[in-house]
């Protein structure tokens, strides 16, 4: 017997083998071994190794050799210390692998077998991921973990550069175990058996051309690939205008890297593959910009019916329709959410949210959206300082009297729980135009009324008006239209 | 019975003498004359970067005997380059013809072979006896969006060449020109001149598939065409003639919804109707002829005849 | 129901056939133009071919100089029949897929059914004209498009318009092959001897 070597897996037992030179032919053999002092424990055997617990310190092994007959044909004695043996873990047994088609992403789940190994130990994983035929590597990752002497199941995402339809991705992991107290030789498992992700191309019917009228950044790279039938071939795929160079993956499935992808137009950018017999299959991409943080985001009232709120867009997505920034009014005090139609084409965007009964406080928040990316604005509001009330309508002025008019208007609007202070432009003929202010109490889309008195007699007046608030001002409406009086003469 | 070998302008070609060893002593002659010993490679023959003039008939004799061991005809030529192919309708609704042609001669016999599918069905192109680089596909199906897809290949002992076409059914519409164009001057009118014409005769239907026209006209004496498209009708009176000059006219044809224009007719050529010279005073005369050879020239704007309705 | 073949009626005959020629040429022109509108703004290339289009009538026509007058109008009404409900569909899914940014496009689709409509409403005049009963058009409720990814249904859209284009021609020699023979003759009205 010789080259006796010993491995184990878990700390605890190894599993030692011999060669036997001799060529003679031999029946069984006997291994004798004693670890700490205790006395030797021997077993008849014809296999050429054994498992025995790790010792402590050493072992010493005494293995005899028997012909056919029982005659003992030759014996030896080992010393085995830790440091002769090595600790190769075993391969870790993956529990599942998933695939998640619309972001092209792999979930990988494996048992790090820790009920295996004392408690603390610092266990370092690599995964690697391989594809196309023959197989290539794709990535090389590395991950670590503490072991808890309970078997925990690990998840691990990897995020694929190209659609999980385009060709079958493989996964295998295999484990390291840093046992700092093992002086013995430590080294990575084996592989786990490769599990696979089987793309379209391996579908007897499998075809198509993907990712299928997706969305992304502007600067992305993307990976198209053209799925088709057994013993068509792909001629040429194009990106917009252009042809690129094509990427074998397997003999039923072509790629095309495309780099730092530009804006798409509205209708979006066609990759299309052209295959023989005039096969022909396409896609959309649409390439854009996740929405801005909205600007200037201000909101008032004109009648308190509706808040009006307005902001500034900034940077246009490039996306329109189904895939257009989306725009949602949520007011936090009442809980109460708006979404708001928008036309994108556009420069202002406005959105209306419904004045509620008995609140002046609004706790606004704007969430901004697309398939790119979503931000938000916020805005706190008291609502009794942000009105701008609607123009003033049917002004008409009436008096019977050399010096003084009467003004009359009315306001749409519901503005009983506020002050009004009106602004009343009085113009004539070459003399100066003058400014009356007059405050009121609101009314609830009510008339209101207004004297003005040391006119001069027999003069053609000019009258218009305007209001706002008359606490907390916050905007002039617009200017009523304009009514003309003479008063009488003296 | 002597066969022909074929051989690319340029190969180097080497003879064996039929079944004589390489060291026999023999005699070669080219189109009835000897060749001399320094083509020469035992009893090969051996013929460098040949070239065109040495096609012909060659003879192998025994050296004594003079008994014949060996003969061939030699054709230097070159593989056959991409086809010329060109296809019309100019008798739609009927059908459609394609014809073609090589480029440059291959010197050596070539043989053409046609194909023509619409959609997923092959189509029969009837040959035409004369000429032979054409034959005629009928219309199986009238409005039809699918492609017409023609693919000649053209094959030579020496190689192989093709070449195919992908057309809509309306786009190779092209009428032949427009026939018996007459132009003749109108009595008494100095700047008019009535020209007339009738439809190409390969249009088979002119009543269901009118034609429309497109003519133009100008005096010999200047280069600038003036021109007129008319939407019906096989008539026109131009009204604008420079008096006394003589005109060349031309007509074109275009099926009035599809496809493109015919070539231009035959030209023809007309003078306006002048008055006769009176035989009384011919100072008279003189001082008014002089006073309008001085007119400065203004071209006539294109006159545009609208389409004076459908049918 | 006044005889088919009276002084009046091939008088109003003769008006709807060149009425409708005109109208079918307009929006054949007109189809020619949102036809490049449609290549440009759905960055197609203009000779990319598209297969047959399910559900969309095929102008294409096997022994088209044998068919009857009626024959004519009954195969033209049903066609643009279709037409009005693909053209309809097309209109949603632009204004679904590109909202406010369809430029040129969806009023040039907007306009041109709207003269399909015309051109429908036209047939049936006609075809009333030959003393037939107009077939009622299919259930209210057009069949739904199928679904299609995105690049399929702009090669849907590319299809429907060529065929449509190839219709307005189709049209235009079927009503000069009836403008040519008074009202209800259903006889064959085509070529002697073509196809």
């Amino acid at each position: 017997p010789q080259n006796l070597k010993c491995v184990t897996h878990n700390l605890r037992k190894m599993v030692c083998t011999w060669e036997i030179s001799s060529k003679r032919r031999h029946g069984q053999t006997e291994f004798c071994y004693n670890t700490n002092d205790l006395p030797p424990l021997c077993f008849k055997t014809k296999e050429k190794r054994v498992e025995i617990p790790v010792p402590e310190s050493f072992t010493t092994v005494k293995i005899t050799t028997y012909s056919i007959s029982g005659a003992a044909l030759a014996t030896r004695h080992f010393e085995i210390h830790k440091k002769d043996i090595s600790f190769v873990p075993l391969a870790p047994h993956i529990l599942s692998l998933t695939p998640d088609l619309s972001t092209s992403t792999l979930t990988l789940k494996w048992s790090d077998n820790g009920s295996t190994f004392p408690y603390g130990l610092d266990a370092s994983w690599e995964i690697e991921i391989l594809r196309k035929e023959p197989m290539e590597n794709v990535t090389h990752e590395s991950y670590n973990s503490k072991l808890t002497h309970e078997d925990i199941v690990h998840s691990w995402n990897w995020k694929s550069d190209m659609p999980l339809e385009c060709t079958s991705h493989y996964v295998r992991i295999r484990q390291y175990v840093n046992v700092t107290q093992f002086d013995g030789h430590k080294v990575w498992s084996d592989w786990s058996p490769l599990e696979v992700v089987p793309g379209k191309d391996t579908e007897p019917h499998g075809s198509g051309l993907f990712p299928q009228d997706t969305v992304v950044a502007v600067g992305s790279n993307v990976t198209f690939c053209c799925v088709h039938e057994e013993g068509r071939q792909v001629q040429r795929m194009s990106y917009g205008a252009k042809d690129y160079p094509l990427i074998r993956l397997s003999s039923r499935s072509s790629a095309i890297r495309v780099l730092n992808a530009s804006a798409s137009d509205a209708s979006g950018t066609n990759i299309v593959c052209r295959m023989s017999e005039n096969g022909m299959d396409g896609t959309v991409l649409f390439v854009g910009y996740g929405p801005d943080i909205p600007q200037d985001l201000s909101c008032e009232t004109s009648n308190f019916v509706i808040i009006k709120c307005t902001w500034k867009p900034g940077r246009a997505s490039g996306l329109y329709g189904v895939r257009g920034t989306k725009y949602s009014l949520f007011e936090s005090v009442s809980g109460k959410n708006v979404s708001c139609e928008v036309n994108e084409m556009k420069k202002e965007r406005v959105c209306g949210f419904p004045v509620l009964a008995d609140q002046k406080t609004y706790n606004f928040v704007l969430g901004v959206s697309n398939p790119i990316g979503q931000t938000k604005a916020l805005l706190l509001v008291d609502l009794n300082q942000r009105v701008n009330p609607e123009t003033p309508e049917k002004l008409t002025v009436y008096g019977n009297s050399s010096t003084s008019v009467h003004l009359r208007w009315f306001i749409n609007g519901s503005f009983a729980e506020i002050r009004l202070l009106c602004q009343i432009e009085i113009s004539s003929g070459h003399s100066e135009q003058k400014l009356h202010n007059v405050s009121m109490p609101g009314g609830k889309f009510s008339t209101y009324t207004a004297q003005l008195n040391t006119l001069h007699p027999y003069t053609k007046y000019q009258f218009r008006v305007r209001c706002s608030a008359a606490d907390h001002f916050w905007r002039w409406s617009d200017w009523s239209g304009t009514e003309k009086h003479t008063t009488l003469e003296a | 019975d002597s066969h022909i070998q074929y051989e690319r302008v340029g190969a180097d070609v080497t003879m064996k003498c039929g079944s004589m060893d390489w060291d026999a002593a023999v005699t070669w002659m080219a189109n009835g004359t000897d060749i001399d010993d320094s083509h020469l490679n035992g009893s090969y023959l051996i013929l460098k970067n040949v070239d065109l003039t040495q096609s012909g008939q060659y003879f192998c004799y025994e050296g004594s005997s003079w008994h014949l061991k060996y003969q061939t005809i030699l054709r230097v030529g070159v593989p056959p380059k991409e086809p010329v192919l060109m296809c019309r309708s100019n008798n739609y609704p009927k059908g459609f013809y394609c014809s073609w042609h090589l480029p440059s001669p291959t010197y050596i016999p070539n043989t053409f072979n046609i194909s023509v599918i619409h959609g997923t069905r092959e189509m029969v192109c009837e040959k035409d006896v004369f000429p032979k680089n054409r034959c005629h596909i009928r219309y199986l199906q009238l409005f039809s969006t699918v492609k017409y897809k023609v693919t000649l290949t053209v094959t030579n002992a020496l190689g192989k060449n093709s070449t195919s076409l992908t057309f809509d059914e309306f786009a190779i519409v092209k009428p032949d020109p427009p026939e018996s164009v007459v132009a003749k001057p109108v009595p008494n009118n100095p700047r008019r001149l009535e020209v007339s014409w009738q439809n190409p005769s390969s249009w088979p239907d002119p009543e269901s598939f009118p034609l429309k026209f497109f003519l133009r006209y100008r005096p010999l004496i200047l280069d600038q065409w003036q021109h007129v498209e008319l939407s019906d009708g096989t008539s026109h009176t131009i009204t604008d003639a420079y008096a006394g000059k003589e005109y060349i006219i031309q007509v074109a044809a275009k099926d009035n919804d599809i496809g493109t224009w015919s070539d231009w007719s035959v030209a023809v050529h007309a003078t306006p109707w002048t008055e006769e010279p009176k035989h009384l005073t011919t100072e008279v005369q003189i001082t008014e002829t002089t006073s309008t050879s001085t007119s400065s020239f203004m071209p006539p704007p294109t006159t545009k005849i609208c389409d004076k309705g459908a049918g | 129901m006044a005889a088919a073949d009276t002084p009046s009626a091939s008088l109003r005959h003769h008006d709807l056939c060149s009425r409708g020629i005109r109208l079918a040429r307009k929006m054949r022109s007109d189809v020619t133009d949102l036809l490049d509108i449609y290549v440009e703004q759905q960055g197609l290339d203009a000779s990319i071919s598209v297969a047959a289009v399910e559900g969309v009538p095929a102008a294409a026509a096997e022994r088209w100089a044998e068919q009857t007058g009626t024959q004519r109008l009954l195969d033209n009404l049903a066609a643009y029949r279709a037409f009005r409900v693909l053209l309809a569909q097309m209109l949603e899914e632009q204004r679904e897929q590109l909202g406010d940014a369809n430029g040129e496009l969806g009023p040039a689709l907007a306009a041109v059914l709207l003269q399909v409509s015309a051109f429908a409403y036209h047939l049936e005049e006609l075809l009333e004209l030959e003393s037939r009963r107009t077939p009622a058009e299919e259930g209210s409720e057009p069949p739904a498009p199928p679904r299609l990814s995105l690049f399929e249904q702009k090669l849907r859209g590319l299809g429907v318009l060529r065929e449509l284009a190839q219709w307005a021609v189709r049209s235009v020699r079927d009503l000069r092959q009836l403008a040519k023979h008074g009202p209800g003759s259903s006889a064959a009205l085509g070529l002697a001897d073509s196809q």
